[in-house]
């Protein structure tokens, strides 16, 4: 069956204040199904939301395609519209998204009227706040943003998102300007949106409870790459690729592993080291692990290419995974 | 043996009437670990900075700051200055934009021991400032950097390097690990241990992020609306949490492996309460899963509730835990 949504060899990429191409999104091939949740989960730094704005139109890739239901996305500005009414993106802070100065009522309108959903601009503002959980809808029609609380305002973006019945929610970072008790309510609706609509979300975040808690897949990204990608069960249960087995270490939810804290920061995109992006701050590198099993030349060399994983659905690019098919947890 | 710091029965009222925190007792040993949990409003900021009378103008502060037996509240104006980053030093909040811009981090952290310790010589002062730096893993080299130059988790250190400046006893951390990435806030946190042992420092750690105090301090309090409503060995309170807020908190956390958080994404209904509108009675009441009929006007204070724990939820007390 044809994805939902398709990237292939996306790359995009910015000048930096020196004139030199930080590579953000560095040859990214991903999909998202019908009806799927899809966590993208990184360091700040790592491309995520650039690959999500691209996703939505908001950036041009510099290479590759984003395909949505088997097509190209289109350039024009007609094109473009109808795509966007099919994708929607939540964005990180409710209170930056929302205009301060427009009615709750306004603010989900206000998609209708862009996009020009069919039916009635009052049953389909109801709706979508009573979908969002916003009931009675009426006593939010008059209300400010400062009128309700945090949580409540996310509520409305995913209403404002969700007014215009899109096949795909962008979301990033949902949550994690919310309160812990509230996170959970959000999280929730997410998941109750997916099986009352049918709607896929791709979530990009940099918490792997979230996943845990909400995604069906898992794609894990470093420096503009995808570096492993499964289902979550087997992704976070055993991951195959050392940075997310490292990042997985350091989650205190998951306190039975042994951490292993990296050195350093992502490095910058626009010095992507030779050969395995990561090998600079690889655990397997460092501890000769990966000189033990011979490939330490190739880590240094040959930039490695997100490979099907032996005896699991996963996929990972590492040299050490292809040879051992396992990475110490 | 007396605590190094010992608060009584602490009230902060916010100039207009606001009632931030209301009535808060805990005490911290030399060296020791205490993590203060709490969602945004509970009030965990405002008793910090309380602790180092950094409020504005016009609030209210009642009751003890009790440091080596002498109280902070009733210090005069030199003997606080001389008490703050001597004994008890923060680390703020939203730290990488609380160093200055435009002058060098070593120098920055050279002011602050040549405020405290001005008889000391100019190379003296280098080299503290090397010394500090080594301390929080920054080559000294940096010295010489303006803080746009470092990375977020370096600035970081910087300000925990400026906090252990003069040598405090005690530290207080304000959310110093929320602005930064997963494996940063585990180097961040590894380094904050690492120097409480060799130091001996005493840490009192805030944030809302629970599943981080229960890896990192030895003992646990949870604040709701401007009170403690559970305190206890931080491993007991995260794995067995008494009250229902605690519960509701820790299930928020999902422990990853564990079937039961799978798509199972686990919060409280309502948001926590402003603190201009306290709800009566028990203020978690309206949230609350468990709510008895006398919630709505029972208003709990901290109940013995197990081994050196306690909490403030009429479900602890006896005969109602039995029916």
């Amino acid at each position: 069956m044809t994805p939902l949504l398709e990237l292939r060899g996306l790359e995009v990429g910015f000048r930096n204040r020196h004139g030199e191409l930080a590579r953000a999104v560095d040859g990214v091939d991903l999909t998202v199904d019908h009806g799927e949740v899809l966590a993208l989960v990184g360091e700040s730094g790592c491309g995520k939301t650039t690959l999500a704005r691209t996703i939505v139109g908001l950036e041009r890739p510099d290479a590759g395609e984003v395909r949505f239901e088997g097509e190209p996305i289109g350039r024009s500005a007609r094109a473009l519209r109808a795509y966007r009414r099919r994708v929607q993106m939540v964005f990180q802070d409710p209170s930056g998204a929302l205009n301060p100065r427009q009615t709750i009522y306004e603010a989900v309108a206000e998609g209708v009227r862009i996009q020009g959903a069919e039916g009635s601009e009052e049953q389909l503002v109801a709706e979508a706040l009573r979908r969002a959980g916003l009931r009675p809808p009426e006593r939010f029609y008059p209300l400010y943003p400062y009128e309700v609380s945090g949580g409540q305002r996310q509520r409305v973006v995913i209403a404002g998102a969700m007014v215009v019945k899109p096949s795909l929610l962008v979301a990033d970072e949902p949550v994690s300007s919310l309160d812990a008790s509230v996170r959970g309510e959000i999280l929730h609706l997410m998941l109750r949106l997916v099986h009352e609509t049918g709607v896929s979300i791709l979530v990009v975040t940099h918490d792997l409870g979230l996943a845990w808690n909400i995604a069906d897949r898992v794609a894990v990204m470093y420096l503009g790459r995808i570096v492993e990608q499964g289902t979550t069960e087997e992704l976070l249960g055993a991951p195959r690729h050392p940075y997310t087995a490292a990042l997985l270490s350091v989650v205190p939810e998951a306190a039975r592993l042994e951490p292993q804290i990296l050195t350093g920061e992502t490095p910058d995109p626009a010095r992507i080291p030779a050969g395995c992006r990561f090998h600079p701050r690889c655990p397997l590198y460092a501890s000769g692990e990966a000189a033990r099993l011979g490939i330490d030349e190739r880590c240094r060399t040959v930039d490695p290419a997100l490979a099907p994983v032996r005896d699991s659905g996963q996929r990972a690019a590492c040299h050490a995974t292809a040879v051992t098919a396992a990475v110490a947890g | 043996m007396t605590p190094l710091l010992s608060v009584r029965d602490l009230h902060v009222t916010y100039a207009g009437g606001v009632p931030a925190v209301r009535g808060v007792s805990l005490d911290l040993e030399a060296g020791e670990t205490l993590g203060l949990a709490g969602e945004s409003g509970s009030g965990k900021t405002t008793l910090g900075h309380a602790l180092l009378r950094l409020l504005p103008r016009g609030t209210a502060v009642t009751g003890e700051v009790l440091l080596d037996g002498e109280d902070v509240l009733a210090m005069k104006p030199g003997r606080l200055r001389a008490v703050r980053w001597t004994d008890l030093a923060i680390v703020f909040q939203g730290a990488l934009h609380s160093l200055n811009p435009v002058q060098r981090i070593g120098a920055q952290i050279g002011e602050a021991i040549e405020l405290h310790e001005p008889r000391l010589g100019r190379g003296e002062v280098r080299g503290r400032v090397a010394e500090l730096l080594d301390l929080v893993g920054i080559p000294d080299r940096r010295a010489e950097d303006y803080p746009h130059q470092l990375s977020g988790g370096q600035r970081q250190r910087v300000l925990i390097a400026l906090a252990l400046a003069c040598k405090p006893r005690l530290l207080i951390a304000d959310e110093p690990t929320t602005a930064l990435d997963v494996m940063v806030q585990a180097q961040v946190l590894r380094l904050l241990d690492q120097l409480q042992r060799e130091l001996g420092l005493a840490v009192l750690f805030i944030t809302h992020d629970l599943s981080t105090l229960a890896s990192v301090c030895r003992r646990l309090a949870v604040m709701y609306a401007g009170r403690i409503v559970e305190e206890g060995p931080s491993h007991d309170v995260f794995a067995a949490p008494a009250h229902p807020y605690t519960q509701a908190l820790a299930a928020a956390f999902p422990v990853i492996g564990d079937p039961a958080f799978r798509m199972n994404p686990s919060g409280l209904p309502g948001d926590p309460p402003d603190p201009r509108d306290l709800p009566g009675g028990c203020p978690f009441h309206p949230r609350c899963p468990k709510a008895l009929a006398e919630c709505p006007t029972l208003d709990v204070e901290l109940w013995p509730a197990g081994p050196d724990r306690l909490a403030a939820c009429c479900l602890v007390l006896p005969g109602v835990r039995s029916a």
